[in-house]
């Protein structure tokens, strides 16, 4: 589904991602953790080209990013992305929100659109509040209907970039059940996330990143009780620690 | 003799300004109207990708925000015949005046609006799917927009005011039209107060349009402070 060659990304002088290779088979929830600067959430936006990779090779789903003739919106629309801050349109319905990717990119009826708004409102838990402006929900409503929009697409694997980084911590729950759900769906899952107890249940794999380079991938359960990396381990204990 | 106050003349003279309010009003919403598509042509080339389109519009906003705009209208006016041959009516040559002069500061509104969107809505558009132009269209203008106006407004207010400044080519709008007056009846107090009001009562005007139009469009978010 998606493949990471050699990834590097350099911003000004400072080079963020030195060499990251990766390889996410389709149906598969991949966590990535790593402390704050060590390029996790630069490889999430390396795979949609919201950031241009410097050098490396990026496919998703058979498409290269970096080949001039890949239309890049179309690649966009099978790899969706949950944003930190969620990134809602503030002078959108929320209904309207969710369907602005069908009607605007796959041209969709606007009757069908919201059909399909709707049952993506509804499977998040939100049906009752399409009709409600993004600044009068709480913000882990925000990141569910975050959630709708991105599935509204249809795409293939959806990025989650620190999906529950800026919440209250008792929203934090409702966020991670939608993603639960999903996962066990099937869906394709890149996440970057700090929620250990997330990865630990959910993940196929988790992947550690520091100073810009994978310094340890392995099934959730070798991951945290027997990590090999020194780094991880040092990690690790800061967190447990706290 | 002194001086004494006829404030029966201030009501007299009102009705004999109604065709420099006239002028007046053609000035304004013909230049801002053309004024503003520049401004927004000029503030999203700003934006653009390409060096040169975005110096081209930077040389544009320098070369009117740095001169004076009565330079510009007799530069226009007496100089630009001269050049090529051609004589332009005093209310066209007006009306461009007002448009390129606004168009300039209502670039830099544009542009200021625009960049002061958060940079997520534009990478959210782009997550989706959206092209550049589409996320700038259904996304970033209609919230920049918001933000707009009230300088906007200001903008509005300056270039109303600024007419007055087109008298030195000829133009018969408001101030001229008091002059006019004056050379007659010489009752110079009274008939420049009355100018003076008739601008004030326009100026109020564009200001409670422009404050409608905000609250319409606050209201259309449920309270969403743009």
């Amino acid at each position: 589904m998606i493949e990471i060659k050699n990834l590097h990304k350099k911003f000004g002088d400072l080079e963020v991602l030195k060499g990251v290779n990766l390889t996410v088979a389709s149906g598969e929830v991949v966590c990535i953790i790593g402390p704050s600067g060590s390029g996790k959430s630069t490889v999430l936006r390396c795979i949609n080209r919201l950031e241009t990779p410097t050098a490396g090779t990026v496919i998703v789903d058979g498409h290269d990013i970096m080949d001039p003739r890949t239309d890049i919106n179309y690649v966009r629309t099978e790899a969706g992305m949950v944003f930190q801050q969620f990134n809602l349109f503030p002078h959108m319905s929320v209904l309207d929100n969710v369907i602005l990717g069908p009607l605007k990119v796959r041209r969709m009826p606007r009757a069908e659109a919201e059909h399909l708004g709707y049952d993506l409102l509804a499977k998040v838990g939100l049906g009752s509040k399409a009709q409600a402006y993004p600044e009068q929900l709480s913000g882990g409503q925000k990141q569910r209907v975050a959630i709708a929009r991105a599935l509204a697409l249809q795409p293939k694997v959806i990025l989650f970039d620190e999906p529950t980084s800026a919440l209250d911590p008792e929203l934090v729950g409702e966020v991670l059940e939608v993603m639960k759900k999903l996962a066990a769906e099937g869906m394709t899952m890149i996440v970057v996330t700090h929620e250990m107890g997330f990865a630990r249940e959910v993940a196929d794999r988790v992947i550690f990143i520091d100073e810009g380079v994978i310094q340890e991938v392995n099934s959730p359960k070798e991951f945290f009780s027997n990590p090999e990396n020194p780094r991880l381990r040092d990690f690790l204990g800061k967190i447990v620690g706290k | 003799m002194a001086f004494q106050f006829e404030p029966s003349v201030v009501i007299d003279t009102l009705p004999m300004l109604m065709r420099g309010v006239w002028y007046t009003i053609y000035l304004t919403v013909g230049g801002l109207f053309f004024g503003f598509l520049l401004g927004v042509a000029t503030g999203l080339m700003k934006l653009a990708r390409p060096f040169l389109v975005r110096k081209l519009a930077d040389l544009y906003v320098e070369l009117v925000r740095g001169t004076p705009m009565l330079v510009q209208a007799m530069f226009l006016y007496y100089g630009v015949p001269m050049a090529v041959g051609l004589r332009i009516p005093p209310l066209i040559a007006g009306v461009i005046v007002i448009a390129i002069n606004s168009g300039a500061y209502i670039a830099e509104i544009v542009r200021g609006a625009i960049q002061s969107i958060n940079v997520g809505q534009t990478e959210a558009g782009r997550s989706i799917g959206l092209t550049r132009a589409q996320t700038m269209r259904y996304i970033i203008w209609p919230q920049a927009f918001k933000r707009m106006i009230p300088p906007l407004g200001n903008q509005f207010i300056i270039s109303l005011k600024d007419t007055s400044l087109l008298m030195v080519i000829g133009v018969g709008e408001l101030l001229r039209t008091g002059q006019e007056i004056v050379a007659v009846n010489f009752r110079a107090f009274e008939v420049y107060m009355a100018v003076a009001m008739v601008y004030l009562v326009m100026t109020m005007s564009i200001s409670k349009a422009l404050k409608i139009l905000e609250n319409r469009l606050i209201n259309k978010t449920s309270g969403k402070r743009a």
